[in-house]
């Protein structure tokens, strides 16, 4: 209750009030709106991270665990950004570059 | 016994899907075991309104065309025990199911031990609304106090008894009390006059609901809130418990009741 109330007074002093419910509602639209979009399932979207994992796996050696992949909307393009940790260039990669 | 309780109105818009999000997560806070089915083919929203639009894989389409099995496309909420939620396809459309489908469906899900499934039936009364009835036990209709929206509800009464469903219950939804004392809204007497189908409960217009919409959290997680606490007396009706249906107090649309309120001191007070 005492947050709440805080977080009252905060809005009528005009503070943002950080986690604002309206702040919420518009991040889970924003994601509702490009998955709707794209129209990829998550078991899809789950197919698709493995295979490029197996592909770029041949080049470099990623962390697997760690590898990210959302759908992300910029300037009006919706993108495919992911985020794969190098642990190190396979050195059969590292043969074909030389 | 096992039960499922179609929720449907007629017109859009006048809370089917928040109404069945709340009355799905009391039942499973009640120890129940619930299935809330959302059956908007193409316009899925109980899974945001219940706040798990992240978790969905398989959905009611796939269940049918066999792409995948039942147990796979339940997602659990985490946050109470006991309450799942089979969403509806989001590219398909109302075409894709048949009645016929969604008798097997409610069927098995009371095989696996469902204590109540809870279908949020799209607007309208074409094919969805045919498909969302059809495994129905019972409906509960929705409305608010405003002329259209009682009209469809006239309507989809009329079709819930030619469906050979029993007497259907009604929900009256965004009450607002003041208004009401001020004559310039039809009161619970006036729509029981009209409808003259059983009052299962009333739900009074309050911010509330929208935060809760905002946050994909429904509003009867809330102990404090006279929202909360309508939708909680619901639950214990549709058990089949005896609880008056208040009426709220129109003092508390006062300056400093809403004071109170707002502060967070106090849930607005109801009298009988």
């Amino acid at each position: 209750m005492m947050t709440s109330l805080i977080s009252r007074i905060q809005s009528v002093l005009g503070e943002p009030r950080r986690g604002s419910s309206k702040d919420e509602a518009k991040q889970r639209l924003k994601l509702l709106l490009i998955h709707d979009q794209v129209d990829l399932s998550p078991a899809q979207l789950q197919a698709m991270k493995a295979e490029l994992l197996d592909v770029i796996a041949r080049y470099v050696e990623i962390d697997r665990e760690a590898m990210e992949i959302r759908l992300s909307k910029e300037g009006g393009q919706v993108a495919l950004v992911s985020t794969m940790p190098v642990r190190r260039v396979t050195s059969r990669a590292a043969a074909a570059a030389s | 016994m096992a039960e499922c309780i179609v929720i449907t109105s007629g017109k859009g818009g006048v809370g089917k899907t928040t109404t069945s999000a709340n009355l799905a997560t009391g039942l499973a806070l009640s120890g129940k075991k619930v299935v809330a089915i959302d059956a908007d083919i193409g316009l899925r929203n109980l899974d945001v309104i219940l706040g798990l639009e992240n978790r969905i894989v398989y959905d009611l389409v796939q269940v049918i065309e066999g792409e995948c099995r039942l147990k796979q496309a339940l997602i659990r909420d985490k946050r109470v025990e006991g309450l799942s939620l089979l969403p509806a396809a989001q590219t398909r459309d109302k075409s894709s199911v048949r009645p016929e489908d969604m008798k097997k469906l409610v069927n098995d899900l009371k095989e696996l031990g469902t204590d109540y499934i809870i279908i949020d039936c799209p607007a309208g009364i074409e094919q969805g609304f045919k498909n969302s009835i059809a495994g129905a036990d019972r409906a509960i209709i929705v409305t608010t106090p405003e002329v259209s929206a009682i009209r469809d509800a006239d309507r989809i009464i009329g079709l819930v008894e030619a469906h050979e469903l029993p007497e259907p219950k009604l929900i009256l939804n965004r009450y607002r009390p003041g208004l009401v004392a001020r004559g310039d809204m039809m009161n619970r007497e006036d729509i029981l006059e009209i409808l003259a189908i059983p009052l299962m409960g009333i739900i009074p217009d309050h911010e509330e609901i929208v935060i809760s919409a905002n946050r994909g959290s429904p509003v009867v997680f809330d102990e404090l809130s006279v929202v909360g606490a309508a939708y909680r007396r619901i639950v214990r009706r549709v058990l089949g418990e005896e609880v008056e249906i208040p009426s709220f107090d129109v003092q508390d649309d006062g300056v400093w009741a809403s004071f109170k309120r707002w502060m967070g001191l106090t849930a607005a007070r109801e009298v009988v």
